[in-house]
């Protein structure tokens, strides 16, 4: 037997026998992500938005504490409500008119995350706030290879006026980087796939590549010098939009730098196809954008991400499950029964399609806990009733329990008119984020 | 992507071309100057404010708004009009509030419709008044990023690479109706990670290299390879008498190979551990005479194919409690790189390779000329302008250290065409800043981003070498030669992307994507319906102003552009084949865009016509007037209470004068295109109501059917229309939205475009010839 071995021959004895976190509904797969192998998984967060409000009715529980009653559209989650947490009585103060007339769908995705009341424009000098996944990815987003990630099921529309003269740019995006940049979704479920592992397993990393390849971080080095010297020469309006170029390019940067963070070995390449093009059916884009979902918090290529199930005031159909109206045309609902079970539909149908989430989410093991448990999810709207347009009372719920540190299955009624940004303050302090004041927090949500 | 529609007819309409162009540069030189503003001179603007205003705000604002009032904000203290125009701001943000209806506030007087429509006349005359000979501002656009077509088309001209993949970029959001808005073009990191993809793709499909050698690797543990388990399976193996372990390779490539066995020894004897590899005919001894684990290369050369390679221990030696000699084997790695072919032959090479590697390196030519020449031509035409020497030097550099690392030429020059493709200078349209104070005479932009702006309105696209020929020369300034210029452009294929993407945004055909008429009720319709509705009025659109028609002529044409499918769907008869053709509508019930069925469809509900979206489609995107939005906490109607027909419930609905006031318009234009259903076919009836297609608005104005409506737009309201298409394209053409002082530039794109009877060439080449075209201003701080 041998006294010792040399560090390669160990390194090439254990290649492929590391202990990998085994994805039991994908299955044979085998992923190693950089941090959970060695130490306690980290918590994530994550943000889901639908739009046009809720049908409340058959949201809100009507007892407190733990042991709450499921309404229709919560009942959806029946398997996991144990793992969700609903909280009542959170508001967007920032999606209120303030003077500004309508625009509330707008305004309700452009606050939804960043707590801010957007400037109303439709294009010169657009103005919102950070959005909490932005600035926790800015705070402790360098773990990770993505520092975020930010997901949709809808494109940014394609003509005419969003919202009453607000500019799409605010209707299509809940991720704002800074005041004035939003971040656009990725809605393809391929590209999220190519952007999370192409060129990341062991195997392709040994492939010969072109000369073309070799030199992305040559070039960007080069791009970056072309943008510092023309940065000099414009003026201040040219200047921002150049200062979203300089972040973007650097930000990619040490991406290509730390290309090798996540190793994913020869076997260990997620055994999942590629998933190809965006199937037409709702349910089937979701479902692969939801396998995204888990498979990116599950090698830990990020912690933050958000959801965008639809922009603003989707006026979509629902064929599948036999709503040929629009969503947002119902959401008007006037009272009428047969709008408000409509609306009711839909509110179940996105349900579902979260119930999928959850459920790939706890079938993830992650030593004692399962993937689930070491998240924070927070599902809801920027609107409560869509015919009223209210911004208070919001339909939200918290799912999973930050790593165990908080208790799990209960519904807590906060006053209303608690800012929704209280919760926000306190996922951020979960994530490891010193801060005691996010957006218009007045506090810290106790939970 | 161009060819999204495609003009059968295309060919003939070329023959038309030189006669427009002929009429353009003629007509055009006799342009009118100066417009005549209903309060251009002092004095009746100062009476406007003293006979109309003072009384109005007397009653509605002062109460609150003035020194002892209650509210903040203070108005009667600019008791005159030029003091209002001097305050511009602030009864900007007050125009603001009355025309959302959130002033005057709902518990003082009620503002009737009228009062309040005066009173937000006046406001905007006297306040945004510009004087439009002093030196008015030009406006600056913000840095302006291309968005997916520019960047597909640009791709396009400039490397003859059609980048399909451009389509999955994030959506470029929308602002002022239209996705090429500068402040609205925002860059987040994954579109960055999406260019250097694209320019990694792109570079490889329009300069051809041999791809990269193949690469062959496998890794076997000791315990994974053949007859491992007459040892124990274990990692290391130990191989304590004399025995084979092998491992079976499937080679794709002939070729090098090295063999590594990571071994060590328990040695003993007067030799060392020895082990012998053999495969096929290859034979050889490896002496392992460390008992620590150490890397074995065995360098061999093997063929394409199967093969097994044994690893033996060949010198087993035991004397019991003294000697005991034994091979262990930890490792096994196979590793080999494929000969590369360097030579491609001419005849396979892409054009675009021959046309971007226009000099090829030879004796008499040295390498670095040669990248030099090539690198120069290829920035220019991406810069959309001649690229600095040092912008050249930097890449050469690069293309340099590429050939340093081994790399060739053609590899040089890819690795500098991705640098061109990720730079600012080609992701943005960069425009000198302008140098000029506000106030001060505004400058020109140069010549070359005036060519850039006029090919990208009319193209979306990157100028054609004329067009930077002619900014070269200066030319752009002769307006014979540019208005030719803009002819000919105009009757270019190229022009379909404006059809596409001008048109396609401003009647909002790109959002029939996302119609869903219920299948159930509207039978007949499906995708290629859809797709059919959208070529007609593409085609249509493109038809008119490449016949340079009258801009109305969209509005109240007789013909229209159809094939067999979609004449069916129309119920006309005399259409056969796939292919669209110019189709004659004299004795139908159609013509214009009003019974385009993509307008028709796309303003309906899915299960229902809506005359509120219809009317509220004509107001935004015909009359430039968009109703606001609905007034929040709208009392909710019984339940049960509207009842009888969509119209007679609508009129229920209107009796509620919060209601009224944009309804009573909204509904009542939408009404007169009742008579098609909510996927455009012609009905009498509506279930077992006969439709009622008559309306009447405030002013008194009565139409009865789309017939009368048409004409109600395309002649009583001519100026209107035409003034809104002007100025949505203008917002197009300049990538920003209008702002008060781009009134004089409006006013007289209205004129010239009016006295040459509104043909759209003459629209096109006022824009053009427009000074928030053709100059560079600056931006005045947001309200």
């Amino acid at each position: 037997m041998p006294r010792s071995i040399s560090r390669r021959s160990v390194l090439r004895g254990l290649g492929t026998a590391v202990a990998l976190p085994l994805l039991d509904v994908m299955s044979p797969t085998r992923l190693l992500s950089a941090a959970a192998a060695d130490t306690a998984a980290p918590i994530r967060m994550g943000f889901f938005f639908v739009p046009n409000g809720m049908h409340m009715p058959d949201w809100t529980p009507s007892n407190e504490g733990k042991g709450f009653d499921l309404k229709p559209t919560l009942a959806r989650l029946a398997d996991h409500k144990n793992d969700i947490n609903v909280l009542t009585g959170l508001s967007l103060d920032g999606a209120s008119a303030h003077g500004d007339g309508g625009g509330d769908h707008a305004r309700a995705v452009a606050a939804f995350l960043t707590g801010a009341h957007p400037r109303k424009t439709n294009g010169a000098d657009i103005q919102n706030g950070i959005s909490v996944d932005q600035a926790t990815a800015e705070l402790v987003g360098q773990a990770t290879r993505f520092g975020s990630l930010e997901l949709g099921l809808e494109m940014s529309s394609q003509a005419g006026n969003c919202d009453s003269g607000y500019s799409c740019a605010y209707a299509s995006n809940m991720s704002w980087r800074g005041p004035t940049n939003p971040v656009a979704k990725e809605v393809d479920p391929g590209a999220v796939f190519d952007r999370l592992f192409a060129g990341q397993t062991v195997k392709e990393t040994r492939q010969a590549k072109s000369v073309r390849e070799k030199y992305r971080k040559s070039i960007l080095d080069f791009v970056l010098d072309d943008a510092k010297q023309l940065h000099r020469e414009l003026p201040a309006v040219d200047q921002r939009k150049l200062d979203e170029y300089l972040y973007s390019v650097r930000d990619v940067e040490k991406r290509v730098a730390g290309a090798d963070r996540l190793h994913i070995s020869e076997d260990g390449v997620p055994d999942y196809p590629r998933p190809s093009g965006v199937p037409k059916e709702f349910s089937k884009h979701s479902e692969l954008m939801m396998d995204m979902v888990t498979l990116a918090f599950q090698t830990d290529s990020t912690r933050i991400l958000s959801f965008m199930f639809t922009n603003a005031g989707s006026n979509r159909s629902y064929p599948e499950v036999g709503i040929s109206e629009g969503h947002h045309e119902l959401s008007h609902h006037g009272k009428s029964e047969h709008k408000q079970e409509g609306i009711a539909t839909i509110n179940r149908f996105h349900m579902d399609r979260f119930n999928y989430l959850l459920s790939r989410m706890k079938q993830v093991r992650e030593g004692d806990r399962t993937l689930l448990e070491n998240c924070m999810l927070v599902y809801g709207s920027g609107i409560s009733d869509g015919d009223r347009h209210n911004h208070d009372d919001l339909p939200i719920l918290l799912a999973g329990a930050a790593g165990g540190r908080i208790e799990t299955g209960r519904h807590i009624r906060y006053e209303n008119g608690t800012p929704l940004c209280n919760l926000y303050t306190w996922m951020m302090q979960q994530m490891g984020a010193k801060v005691d004041k996010f957006g218009d927090s007045n506090g810290v949500l106790k939970l | 992507m161009r060819d999204r529609f495609c003009l059968s007819h295309w060919d003939r309409e070329r023959l038309m071309q030189s006669r427009i162009l002929a009429v353009l540069a003629l007509v055009l030189a006799s342009w009118l100057a100066g417009v005549k503003d209903s309060y251009a001179d002092e004095f009746s603007r100062e009476a406007a404010y003293r006979d109309r205003l003072l009384p109005l705000l007397r009653t509605y604002c002062f109460d609150c708004h003035s020194e002892d009032g209650a509210g903040e904000v203070t108005l009667d203290a600019d008791d005159s009009a030029a003091k209002l125009q001097k305050n511009r701001k602030l009864w900007s943000r007050a125009l603001g509030q009355v025309r959302l209806g959130t002033m005057p506030p709902a518990d003082g007087d009620m503002m009737d419709a009228t009062s309040r429509a005066v009173m937000i006349e006046l406001i905007d005359e006297l306040a945004n008044s510009v004087d439009c000979v002093r030196n008015p501002n030009a406006g600056k656009v913000a840095l302006r990023r291309l968005n997916r077509n520019e960047y597909r088309n640009t791709i396009s001209d400039l490397t003859g690479v059609d980048y399909e993949q451009a389509e999955g970029f994030p959506g470029d959001d929308v602002g002022y109706g239209f996705d090429n808005i500068g402040d609205v073009l925002s860059l987040p990191p994954l579109l960055v990670e999406k260019y250097l993809d694209a320019a990694e793709f792109i570079s490889g499909q329009a300069i051809y290299t041999p791809p990269p050698p193949q690469l062959y690797e496998i890794d076997r543990t000791a315990a994974k390879l053949i007859n491992a388990e007459k040892y124990g399976s274990t990692s290391p193996l130990t191989l304590a008498s004399a025995g084979t372990v092998s491992v079976e390779v499937d080679v794709p490539f002939a070729g090098d190979f090295v063999l590594t066995v990571t071994a060590s020894g328990d040695q003993g004897g007067d030799e060392p551990c020895r082990m012998e590899v053999v495969s096929s005919k290859f034979k050889q001894v490896v002496d392992v005479p460390s008992k620590d684990a150490a890397d074995y290369p065995i360098p061999m050369k093997l063929a394409r194919g199967k093969r097994k390679i044994d690893i033996s221990f060949i010198n087993d030696f035991y004397v019991e409690g003294k000697i005991d000699r034994n091979l262990h084997i930890q490792h096994v790695n196979l590793k080999g790189e494929e000969k590369r072919l360097q030579f491609t032959a001419p005849e396979k090479l892409p054009a675009s390779h021959k046309s971007i590697l226009f000099v090829e390196p030879s004796k008499k030519v040295p390498v670095e000329q040669a990248t030099q020449t090539v690198v120069a031509r290829l920035a220019s035409r991406a810069f959309r302008r001649p690229a600095t020497k040092s912008e050249v030097e930097r890449l050469c550099n690069l293309a340099a250290v590429v050939r340093k690392d081994g790399g060739s030429y053609e590899e040089g020059v890819q690795v500098a065409l991705q640098a061109i493709l990720v730079s600012p200078h080609f992701i943005y349209r960069v425009e000198q800043p302008p140098k000029t104070a506000p106030g001060e005479a505004t400058q020109r932009v140069t010549q070359y981003e005036l060519a850039t702006r006029i090919s990208y309105f009319l193209w979306s696209s990157m100028p054609d070498d004329e067009l930077l020929l002619l900014a070269h020369r200066g030319e752009l300034n002769d307006r014979k030669k540019l208005l030719e210029k803009v002819g000919r452009m105009m009757m270019d294929g190229r022009a379909n992307q404006f059809v596409e993407n001008f048109a396609g945004q401003w009647l909002q055909l790109r959002n029939l994507d996302n119609v869903k008429p219920d299948p159930t009720r509207f039978r007949g319709f499906d995708d290629s319906t859809r797709e059919l509705m959208e070529r007609e009025t593409l085609t249509f659109f493109a038809g008119v102003m490449r016949k340079n028609m009258p801009v109305t002529a969209l509005l109240d044409a007789d013909f229209t552009y159809l094939n067999e499918d979609l004449a069916k769907y129309y119920g006309i008869n005399g259409v056969t084949g796939e292919e669209f053709r110019p189709v004659s509508l004299t004795g139908t019930r159609r013509g214009g865009l009003l019974t385009h069925a993509s307008v028709l469809t796309v303003t309906s509900n899915p299960s229902r016509t809506s005359p509120v979206k219809r009317g509220k489609w004509i107001l935004e995107n015909l009359l430039n007037t968009p109703p606001p939005p609905a007034p929040p906490n709208v009392p909710e109607l019984e339940k049960g209470k509207l009842v009888g027909t969509l119209r007679e419930r609508m009129e229920q609905h209107r009796a509620n004068p919060a209601c009224a006031a944009c309804h009573s318009v909204m509904d009542q234009l939408g009404f007169a295109m009742e008579n098609f259903d909510a996927v455009g076919r012609w009905r009498n009836n509506d279930g077992k109501e006969v439709i009622d297609a008559s309306g009447e608005l405030p002013d008194g104005s009565r139409f009865n059917g789309v017939d009368e409506l048409k004409r109600l737009l395309s002649v009583e309201r001519r100026e209107q229309f035409v003034r809104c298409l002007a100025e949505k394209m203008l917002i197009y053409a300049i990538g920003r939205g209008t702002e008060y002082y781009d009134k004089c530039a409006i006013d007289k794109i209205m004129a010239d475009t009016k006295s040459h009877d509104y043909k759209f060439a003459y629209l096109l080449a006022a824009i053009i010839e427009s000074d928030p075209f053709q100059r560079i201003g600056h931006r005045e701080e947001s309200l």
